[in-house]
Parts: structure tokens; C-alpha cells; sequence
């Protein structure tokens, strides 16, 4: 056999093997892969990929890129450092005592620590803001407490009295009407209710908190007012 | 030591990550907020288990795609306890998102073959249309095609495999 001929033989391996060579042509391939075990084997390779193909959607092959939001990242990393910035307050020390990995983790934390607390001047009162969700259904009860941070805001949220599994979205809201997530919790009866998340939108510039709760939203006005509520509890030691 | 302890190092994760982790979140959830939700949900996940990433035992991809598999069968349940549809809601079974999973790689691994072999296989395989018909569309011999077929195939396997796919 001719090594051209050959060539040839194996370029119609991915019509035989996704099934779309016509019957004559068909019949011809077979009979040389009765005699070439190269291209048995190419075609065992071949027919596995083939195989996966009625899976995809064209249209969706042929669609737009889909892509997360710009954001998405800058929402990460600021719940991120939220979580880090409390696991230092409730002085969990657990990530400390893992060496060298665990010293760079108590660093990050201790950056994110002395940020959150430059605004504090002094570190006598906190401006984090408790709000008020008002009308409410009968045995329902929402509670936020919201918090500057460099990166945003911090929001503690006590939810009680919903179906138990919940999926609580929790946003806050611009004066020009633009939402920001601060993340996602489920309500469990039973569990710790107090949620802690976080947005990438200043305190400042918040307008509106609210929470998508199974298939309600709730709102709370967020004060620009009131800076105060008490408590601080950013003891770095 | 694990390799995600730090908040750089979920950065460089989520630049690496993020579009496919949220191109297969939404494919398998269908809504764009709740992919959302499911690719902050796999990072912070990962960043708070970070210890427990071992580059030594697997890629940083797939140990994130394994998270976000979990993050994803989570909302599915989260929303199918809302009320709205509390009664009789089914929870999603683990097969189908093996399949969506499978579904969106396949896809994937479609989009980052070259131009000529896509649409060659896209025409030819999934519209059915005649090899001759397709030749005569793009100005190329039918030999062409064919040969467009066959090394659009190998392309798809090698893209797929670089995804993690084995036979």
C-alpha cells in the first residue's frame, strides 16, 4: 500500500467515525480497516470523541461568549476579606498555627484588620449602621447591621421566621437605583441565623438593603444620616 | 501546604477560572444571577478550604469544578425548596449534572478549535448537510471537507483532553 493511499484512507476516519460517509464509501473504509490496524486504532481514538458529540448544542457552540460580570471579582475578593477581617475579630486562631502558610494567612489578616479600623479615629464608637425592615409579614423578622470597610460594606443579617432553606440574596442599592449583591445565604431553623456578607458598594453611596427571600424582597432605607450604633468590637490584639 | 490560603492566590485562581466556572454555571443552573452566586460561592469555599488544596493530587481546575458541582447541586436544592414550587419538588439528581457537565465541555471544547474545522463540523454533523453542498458554500474542494472533518475531530480530542477528559 501506497503511503498517499494511506493518507487518504485515514482522513475519511472522522466521517466513518461520526457516521457521515455515504454507504459505498462507507463499505471501502471498512474493508481497509479490516487489514490496517493503524487506522483501528486511530479510529478507536477517534469514535470516543465522536461519541460525546450529540451532547453539545450548536446553538449554544455558535452563541455569545457567556462571561461573568466585571465585578464578579472585585465582589470575591471583597467577601473574601470580609470573612478574613472577622475570623481575626472572633479571634479565630485556628489559621496561626499552621506554619509558614498560616503566618502569610494571619498577614493578610492583620492588613485587612488595620484597614478596617483607620476610619474609626480613635476606636471609641463604630459607624456601623443598624437599619429597620418595616413592614414585614406576621412571625417574620429581618435585623441588618452594615459596616464601612476600604473595601465596601460589611453586612451582619439576622433573618427569622421564613420557610426553613430559604435562599436568602442579600443587595444593597444606589441613589441611582443599581444593585450590588453582597452574596447568598440559606435560612435554617435551628442553626446560627446571623449571616455575615459583604458588598463592594460604600456605605456612603448605599441608599436601600434588601433581601430576595424564596420568592419575596425585602427592603430597609439605609440612613446616610446616622453614622453610630456602638460596639465596636475590632480588638486586633 | 495548601496553595489557596492566600487572597492572591484566589485572585490569580479566579483570573485563571473564573469564565469557564461561570460559562458552566450558567449552562447547568440557566440564570445568570444565581451563576453568580454559584462562582463567589466556589471561590470562597475554596479560599476557606484552601489548606486542603494538594496541587500533588490534582489540578487547581478541576479541584474548583469539583466545589462548584457541589455549589451547584446546593442551589438546585436551595431553589427547589421555595415555596413556589415546595410541593412535589424533586431534587436534582447528581446524573444530569455529570451530563451538563460533560454538555458544557464538549461545547467548550467546540469554541476553542480553529474557525475552519468548527464550522465544517458544525455544518456537515450537526445541520446534516452534504459534504458537496458545504464545499461548494466555502469555495474548497469536498477532500477538504473531509480532511477538515477528520483533523477537527483530533483538535476536539486534544481540546478535551486538556480539560481533563480521559476514554
Amino acid at each position: 500500500m501506497r503511503t498517499e493511499d494511506h493518507r487518504d484512507w485515514k482522513l475519511s476516519l472522522g466521517a466513518y467515525a461520526l457516521g457521515d460517509l455515504p454507504a459505498d464509501e462507507r463499505a471501502a473504509v471498512a474493508a481497509h480497516l479490516e487489514g490496517c490496524e493503524e487506522c483501528r486504532a486511530e479510529l478507536c481514538s477517534l469514535e470516543g470523541v465522536a461519541a460525546l458529540l450529540p451532547l453539545a448544542d450548536p446553538d449554544r457552540i455558535e452563541g455569545p461568549a457567556v462571561r461573568p460580570p466585571a465585578d464578579l471579582g472585585a465582589r470575591i475578593e471583597a467577601q473574601i476579606a470580609a470573612e478574613s477581617a472577622r475570623e481575626g475579630r472572633v479571634r479565630r486562631r485556628r489559621r496561626f498555627r499552621l506554619g509558614v502558610g498560616g503566618a502569610v494567612a494571619a498577614a493578610a489578616v492583620a492588613a485587612v484588620l488595620a484597614i478596617a479600623i483607620l476610619p474609626l479615629g480613635g476606636g471609641e464608637s463604630s459607624p456601623a449602621q443598624q437599619v429597620k425592615f418595616a413592614s414585614l409579614p406576621n412571625g417574620v423578622s429581618i435585623d441588618a447591621t452594615l459596616e464601612p470597610h476600604a473595601f465596601g460594606t460589611e453586612i451582619e443579617m439576622y433573618v427569622s421566621g421564613v420557610r426553613s432553606g430559604t435562599l436568602c440574596r442579600v443587595f444593597l442599592r444606589d441613589a441611582q437605583g443599581r444593585t450590588y449583591s453582597a452574596g447568598s445565604f440559606r435560612y435554617r431553623w435551628g442553626a446560627d441565623s446571623h449571616a455575615q456578607l459583604s458588598s463592594a458598594l460604600d456605605l456612603s453611596q448605599a441608599k436601600v438593603v434588601g433581601v430576595h427571600a424564596g420568592n419575596r424582597t425585602f427592603t430597609a432605607p439605609v440612613d446616610q444620616a446616622t453614622a453610630l450604633i456602638g460596639g465596636a468590637d475590632f480588638d486586633a490584639t | 501546604m495548601g496553595a489557596l490560603t492566600r487572597e492572591r492566590d484566589v485572585r490569580e485562581a479566579y483570573a485563571a477560572h473564573s469564565g469557564e466556572l461561570y460559562g458552566f454555571a450558567v449552562r447547568s443552573l440557566g440564570d445568570a444571577g444565581l451563576a453568580e452566586e454559584a462562582v463567589q460561592e466556589t471561590f470562597l469555599r475554596a479560599w476557606k478550604a484552601g489548606d486542603r488544596f494538594d496541587p500533588e493530587i490534582g489540578s487547581l481546575r478541576t479541584w474548583l469544578f469539583a466545589i462548584l458541582r457541589n455549589v451547584v447541586i446546593d442551589l438546585g436544592r436551595a431553589r427547589a425548596a421555595r415555596p413556589r414550587v415546595a410541593e412535589g419538588g424533586v431534587e436534582p439528581s447528581v446524573e444530569p449534572l455529570e451530563q451538563a457537565l460533560l454538555a458544557w465541555q464538549v461545547e467548550e471544547a467546540m469554541r476553542r478549535i480553529g474557525e475552519d474545522h468548527r464550522r465544517v463540523l458544525l455544518e456537515t454533523h450537526f445541520r446534516a448537510r452534504p459534504y458537496s453542498e458545504v464545499a461548494e458554500e466555502l469555495g474548497v474542494p469536498e477532500g477538504t471537507i473531509k480532511s477538515r472533518v477528520y483533523y477537527g475531530l483530533r483538535a476536539l480530542r486534544v481540546a478535551l483532553e486538556e480539560m481533563g477528559y480521559e476514554d
